[in-house]
């Protein structure tokens, strides 16, 4: 409830400071000198990831997803149009995040920020770079037309590592998708099938954002460690551990402390796929 | 002969616009509608004291009390004026007094005390009490400023209990912050912990008891 | 432009049931939850039908721009919004011109329960945001909004409920589903504050002669009621620590 309103990333600001930000980073790096983390969790943990079951969008694919808290909600829409003019033999995959005033008091109504649009090209970057759709099959005539699915990201409730959440939550409601089978009837025109297909993906690909308070370098940042946070940066992991895409999101990082965190993100990587896989399963069975 | 009626029991829980009583002393939260009931304006406890008909809010914004005492934190200076957020719609103000400089910066953490408020403009806050003015080194936390009745306990009760099991220093503020000195890091589970439960549960009676085990489970390594 | 949308033969076949085989006086089933939300201070998710709208208040807090801050009560605001996978043809994101209005009454209906004048200077934002569509969506929304003020301890009147009143041909029909949304002959949103039973949101669209409306109105308040009985169930279960979601409607008036 309080909270001074101060823009994201300004600068060297945090984008919100709740009232005992300065004297919970104190706090905070005295633990982590112990080797604890306020919440309890250890350095390279994860908080609890819970999907709510349900349908609660009209979209083709969608999953509602709760990380540690953080809410998000992400829909997949489908509809047919022409290619962009550079990729002419490939689907067209759009990503919006919308960071809703609901989630947190730092967020105003209003067209994209910053923020938003970081995050959307975050998730964006993952997906593509791993090539978890395969934007090849999503053509219908070479040059003319193709599916355009889009990726629409809600933030419903901030607390902390929007970008893992998001992009956890669209690798679920993708491969969950099921758009409507378009063909050409005789005269060349589009006509819409009773049929309906998966989108095709492949191996997921799974976005690990680190923090760094001090010297301590913390996996899956609250969001009293974002806001306490002196650098932060995120990377993504594909299918066979490579790493596909990075941004460094906020201050410095050394070269080891990059390497070593692109290891441990592997590793985690391969824990998650279980929790993952378990999703997904659940999610067939109620399908 | 004033006739008054009761429609609810003491600690049922009502929900805005519910009829509570009738012909007794409106409290807090309590509205009169125009046929003379007395109505709920909250949801929350209906408190039967005597006469008189209150409602707890379950949860609400702390709107200042003179003698409150209140953490705060240094938003703006401007000529002589120091501007605090207190975690209200109202902003406070300190008036510093005349050639004695408080020595305090803009993101200062602050512990005052509501010297003056008339319902309408800023709170005025004052530091000349001991043990008010910056404070550093502890933990904040925060709670429903409606459950801080509560925390604190009848006499001081329940402060205590929380206090002396943990070997911590707490203290409590009317605008819902707890500034903490913990033992150590088990101690400030427990009492974050403790501070959860005794929110959520604030309703139902037995609290101390309960929340004597709960601090004893996880002082000795339990959860 | 994947998705054709057909009327249907007949809204009311010959044994007297709607397109989803409900009765003329039938609800919808109706699920309410309260404070699914943590930053917000007051949450709701109300499921009404196929419909899935999210309510959030923030307040009373800071106005910002500080110009704009009233002296003697509270500013209360309104954001309705649709989200962009709420219907089956994706909507672009942002307010269009329905959004705006149906800020606009939502925001009366809600603010004629609040005593604003407890609040002078703060702001009350109310947030409603539809994330599946399926006809009712301001009714449902401010059923949603008024539990998520309760729940952040907004002093209020009395709780605020809505809902629809359709008609199709001459049969007036409580709670219009999608199909009747689109195709029916008229279109009636209520909201009722309780307990003193007055009306905050009143809306008409499509023509009604006197005792057709009449029998609307009595039916819209009686609607009204069923959904108040719901609200007052869904804010007190979290305290009597069984099961947080509260699941009713489906029930004839």
């Amino acid at each position: 409830m309080c909270s001074w309103k101060e823009k994201l990333w300004e600068g060297v600001k945090l984008y919100e400071e709740s009232i005992g930000s300065s004297l919970m980073k104190e706090y905070m790096l005295k633990e982590l000198k112990n080797g604890k983390r306020v919440d309890g969790r250890s350095f390279y943990e994860m908080r609890e990831i819970e999907v709510r079951p349900g349908s609660y969008t009209k979209s083709c694919g969608e999953a509602w997803l709760s990380l540690g808290g953080t809410k998000v909600l992400v829909g997949v829409s489908a509809d047919i149009g022409e290619p962009f003019p550079d990729t002419p033999e490939k689907g067209v995959m759009v990503s919006n995040v919308e960071l809703l005033p609901l989630a947190s008091p730092s967020f105003e109504p209003g067209p994209p920020d910053e923020n938003s649009i970081e995050l959307a090209r975050i998730v964006d970057r993952a997906l593509r770079s791993s090539k978890y759709v395969d934007l090849d099959k999503l053509v219908i005539v070479p040059g003319k037309l193709v599916y355009l699915l889009f990726l629409d990201m809600y933030v419903l409730d901030h607390k902390g590592n929007l970008a893992d959440a998001l992009t956890l939550a669209t690798v679920i409601a993708l491969a969950k998708s099921k758009i409507p089978k378009v063909s050409l009837s005789s005269d060349g025109t589009p006509a819409v099938m009773n049929e309906q297909i998966s989108v095709p993906v492949s191996d997921p690909v799974m976005n690990f954002t680190f923090v760094k308070i001090g010297d301590y370098i913390l996996l899956d940042p609250n969001l009293d460690e974002e806001i306490a946070s002196d650098a932060m940066i995120t990377m993504a992991i594909d299918g066979q551990g490579r790493i596909c895409s990075i941004q460094l999101r906020k201050g410095f990082f050394r070269d080891v402390e990059i390497k070593k965190m692109y290891e441990i993100a592997r590793e985690k990587r391969k824990e998650l796929m279980s929790v993952l896989e378990e999703v997904l399963r659940v999610g067939q069975e109620t399908a | 002969m004033n006739r008054s009626e009761v429609y609810v029991k003491d600690r049922e829980i009502v929900i805005p616009g519910q009829k509570i009583a009738k012909g007794m002393t409106p409290g807090d939260n309590v509205y009169i509608d125009k046929e003379g009931f007395l109505r709920s304006a909250l949801l929350g406890l209906a408190s039967l004291e005597g006469n008189k008909v209150d409602v707890i809010p379950l949860a609400s914004a702390y709107i200042p009390k003179v003698n409150d005492l209140v953490v705060g934190k240094i938003e703006k200076i401007s000529g002589g004026t120091i501007l605090v957020d207190i975690n209200s719609p109202f902003t406070a103000v300190i008036v510093p007094p005349r050639n004695n400089k408080l020595g305090l910066e803009v993101g200062d953490v602050i512990l005052a005390k509501v010297k003056a408020f008339d319902g309408m403009s800023s709170p005025l806050l004052t530091l000349e009490f001991e043990g008010l003015g910056k404070i550093s080194g502890c933990v904040l936390l925060e709670i429903d400023p409606a459950k801080v009745p509560r925390v604190i306990g009848r006499r001081g009760s329940m402060l205590n209990i929380l206090s002396s099991k943990t070997g911590s220093e707490i203290l409590v503020a009317q605008n819902g912050f707890v500034v903490v000195k913990p033992r150590d890091h088990r101690s400030l589970m427990a009492i974050m912990r403790a501070l959860e439960v005794i929110q959520e549960e604030s309703h139902i009676s037995g609290l101390s008891d309960r929340i004597s085990k709960l601090l004893d489970t996880i002082l000795a390594g339990g959860s | 432009m994947l998705y054709v949308e057909r009327r249907p033969e007949k809204l009311i076949d010959e044994n007297g049931l709607r397109t989803d085989g409900r009765r003329p006086r039938e609800m919808r089933p109706i699920k309410m939850e309260v404070g699914v939300l943590d930053r917000a201070d007051g949450s709701a998710l109300v499921e009404w039908g196929g419909n899935r709208i999210l309510a959030a208040i923030f307040g009373p807090r800071e106005v910002h721009p500080k110009h704009m801050a009233l002296p003697d009560r509270a500013l209360v605001r309104v954001r309705y919004n649709m989200a962009p996978f709420s219907t089956p043809e994706r909507r672009k994101p942002g307010p269009d011109r329905r959004s705006i209005e149906l800020s606009k009454v939502i925001r009366n209906a809600l603010e004629q329960a609040i005593f604003v004048e407890k609040y002078p200077g703060a702001a009350i934002d109310i947030f409603v945001e539809v994330l599946r569509s399926d006809a009712g969506t301001r009714v449902a929304g401010i059923t949603a909004a008024s539990l998520a003020l309760a729940e952040a301890g907004i002093a209020m009147r009395g709780l605020v409920a809505a809902c629809s009143i359709g008609k199709i041909g001459d049969v007036i029909v409580v709670d219009p589903g999608h199909d009747e949304d689109m195709w029916g002959d008229a279109d009636m949103p209520i909201a009722v504050m309780f307990e003193d039973r007055v009306i905050t949101l009143l809306q008409m669209d499509g023509p009604m002669d006197e005792s057709q409306f009449n029998e609307a109105l009595s039916l819209g308040m009686s609607c009204c009621e069923l959904v108040y009985e719901l609200q007052k169930e869904a804010l007190r279960r979290p305290f009597v620590f069984v099961e947080r979601k509260v699941v009713g409607g489906g029930q004839t008036v």
